[in-house]
């Protein structure tokens, strides 16, 4: 037994000075989506997936940041969080290539699998697209940011071998990009090694091996709604 | 923060070292950002990132007067739409450019605090506000 009790959805639960409301949530068998949340790094918070409902707080709370405190009363799948979380998929959606019928990722791609599992149709409207030229000079790495969700699990993860971290976040705005160097296209004879790090954690297809079709697949056949 | 920290390079006041670069340089210039990040042993990356974050640092040259629209909500419900595509007809750049004769660059910008007053730009450090396509002509005839 833990020693802060908690209630969630109606229970009574428990968990142990320090851990968040997703850790919790997660150990008691309750499944929070996420997106950008990796179980080995620091939360960042930049996806709002993981928000839920806590008894006395003005706004939703992002579950994979936020510790849990005695005597929280929270609800995480409330009609009100699940649309939210609708509408973020939505949004991500709405901004997304509409390529996925021939993307290398669709069948383990995790903005798909949210969509599927939160019943998120057909986007209502388009935002403004983000398209950006394809960077397949590597050998190693193609990066298509036109696909990218900006969760920055591979700014945050990215180590090469050498030690040195190759993504970062730059502009603003809807001009939001993942940058490489002085936002150039990873080139052909760059430090990036393959140790497939940042490749395996990209939820969508932004980020891949140069594999060629009818070669290794990652995945399973088809994704089926989980 | 003392003073003296605030003095000393680190990557957590690296924007006051990029002010003064874009102050004395007018912008920020790939080497400089390359040997920054070098210095603070940051990637460049990082470094460029924060720059490109900021309406007011350059990573271009910028032309003799910089045009700063703003784009941010305010000024886009007072039709701002409007005056980006004036200026853009008549200094026959679009936005994030500079005019082949060095006389204007064109930048948006995000909020300049000049809501009531929107739409809203900046040319230099001067205000211009209550902007309509009709006034743009004479605005710009002031910056040679
Ligand atoms: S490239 Fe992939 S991992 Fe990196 S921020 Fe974009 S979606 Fe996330
Ligand atoms: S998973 Fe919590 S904000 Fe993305
Ligand atoms: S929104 Fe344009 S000045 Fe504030």
């Amino acid at each position: 037994m833990g020693d802060i009790t908690l209630t969630m959805n109606g229970a009574a639960i428990s968990g142990r000075e320090g851990m968040t409301i997703l850790e919790v949530a997660r150990e008691n068998g309750i499944d929070i989506p996420t997106l950008c949340y990796l179980k080995e790094l620091t939360p960042i918070g930049a996806c709002r997936l993981c928000v839920v409902e806590v008894e006395g707080s003005r706004m939703l709370v992002g579950s994979c940041h936020t510790p849990i405190a005695p005597g929280m009363v929270i609800q995480t799948h409330s009609p009100k969080v699940l649309e939210v979380r609708r509408v973020l998929i939505e949004l991500m959606m709405a901004s997304h290539p509409d390529s996925c019928i021939v993307c290398e990722a669709a069948n383990c791609c995790e903005l798909r699998m949210r969509a599927t599992d939160l019943e998120v149709g057909l986007p209502r409207f388009r935002t403004r697209l983000r398209y950006f030229p394809l960077e397949d000079e590597n050998s190693n790495i193609i990066r298509d940011m036109s696909k990218c969700i900006l969760c920055r699990r591979c700014v945050t993860a990215c180590y090469n071998t050498e030690g040195k971290k190759m993504f970062s976040l730059a502009y603003r705005g809807f001009e939001s990009k993942v940058i490489y160097d002085l936002d150039k296209p990873v080139g052909s004879d760059e430090t990036c090694r393959d140790c497939d790090t940042c490749i395996s954690l990209c939820p969508t297809g932004a980020l891949r091996q140069p594999i060629k079709f009818g070669q290794r697949k990652k995945g399973p056949v088809l994704y089926v709604k989980g | 923060m003392s003073k003296k920290d605030a003095t000393k390079k680190t990557f957590d006041n690296i924007l006051l070292t990029l002010e003064e670069t874009q102050e004395k340089v007018g912008y920020l210039p790939a080497e400089f950002m390359v040997e920054l990040a070098d210095s603070l042993d940051v990637p460049v990356s990082d470094v460029y990132g924060v720059a490109s974050f900021y309406s007011f640092l350059a990573t271009r040259p910028p032309g003799r007067n910089v045009i700063r629209i703003c784009k941010s909500l305010p000024c886009h419900l007072k039709d701002g739409q409007t005056i980006i595509d004036t200026i853009e007809k008549e200094i026959g750049v679009k936005p994030g450019r500079t005019t082949p004769d060095g006389r204007f660059s064109f930048e948006l910008t995000n909020c300049i605090g000049l809501c009531d007053g929107a739409p809203a730009m900046l040319i230099n450090h001067n205000v211009h506000v209550d902007l309509t396509p009709g006034k743009i002509a004479s605005i710009l005839d002031k910056y040679k």
